[in-house]
């Protein structure tokens, strides 16, 4: 069974409790920029270089673009938790929502099939997901990438116009063990 | 992003400097259609000189990878590392994309087709 983006409107990842909170315009031009200024609250031991960016800058685009269509009079709704354990993020849209959830895990699930019979001739089918709604700028890949790199999970509202995403990091040793 | 292309023999290298982000990763599909209209049948893209990448830049990735694929001709994709690396890693594309360690690698890979 692979992962899959799960629908769950009592999802503890909805829980907002302990988050900060940020309100954003839906300005294309500023998507990474709106970034910056929610991950400058990340100790820098869970940055990974700029990953932790660029897989929120990710959920914020879709928000911004997908969600709210780019409509300046709409606006997007970021909460958002940083420990050196744990990162929680929900990122809520005014538009209609990811109405395809089902067939993007269908998509996905194939997908992982090519992946695991190393198949990559048939993998060309898989590589991106696109609808009528894609464009030129694109890339269709953003969501294969978030199933993995938020492992505490991907999920949404019933409505699919929020979606939350939690990942935790293994406990940093301190000291050294010494042996018997 | 800043795209320079160098030329050796009958192979053209894309070097690609800065970030491939969802304002700019046109450019380098827009380059690369330019060069298939003047009948460029072998590239490199070199992204040792890129240190951030998003879906949109995977995407450029993938578009001019699938369409060279589609016309029998050949790339290759030099110096991915630091988070461009895990990007590509944690799309799964590692096994697809035409990837060689350095340009040099490219080179001689490229020489033999």
């Amino acid at each position: 069974m692979s992962k899959m983006i799960l629908k769950d409107d009592n999802h503890p990842l909805f829980n907002t409790d302990q988050m900060f909170f940020k309100e954003f315009p839906s300005d294309f031009r500023q998507i990474r920029y709106f970034t910056l200024l929610i991950v400058q609250k990340a100790p820098p031991e869970i940055k990974e270089l700029n990953l932790l960016e660029q897989q929120i800058s990710e959920l914020i685009k879709n928000a911004v673009k997908h969600g709210n269509k780019s409509d300046p009079d709409k606006k997007i709704k970021v909460w958002y938790y940083f420990s050196q354990e744990e990162t929680r993020l929900i990122v809520e849209d005014e538009g209609k929502g990811f109405t395809k959830i089902d067939e993007w895990n269908d998509f996905n699930a194939k997908r992982q099939e090519c992946l695991k019979n190393n198949d990559f001739e048939k993998l060309a089918d898989y590589v991106a997901y696109t609808t009528e709604e894609s464009d030129y700028h694109d890339g269709g890949n953003a969501m294969f990438a978030a199933l993995e790199f938020w492992n505490e999970g991907v999920v949404f509202t019933e409505k699919a116009n929020c979606v939350a995403v939690g990942k935790t990091y293994p406990k940093k040793q301190k000291g050294i063990t010494i042996g018997e | 992003m800043e795209l320079k292309i160098m030329k050796s023999n009958d192979i053209y290298i894309i070097d690609v400097n800065g970030e491939m982000d969802l304002y700019n990763s046109y450019k380098l599909k827009d380059l690369v259609i330019k060069m298939l209209d003047k009948k460029v049948n072998k590239f490199i893209i070199n992204l040792n000189n890129v240190e951030y990448i998003d879906s949109s830049g995977i995407g450029a990735l993938i578009f001019i990878c699938s369409t060279l694929k589609k016309s029998n001709l050949h790339l290759y994709i030099s110096n991915i590392r630091g988070s461009v690396k895990k990007v590509i890693e944690l799309t799964k594309l590692t096994g697809y994309l035409p990837l060689a360690g350095t340009v040099q690698d490219a080179l001689e890979l490229l020489k033999k087709v």
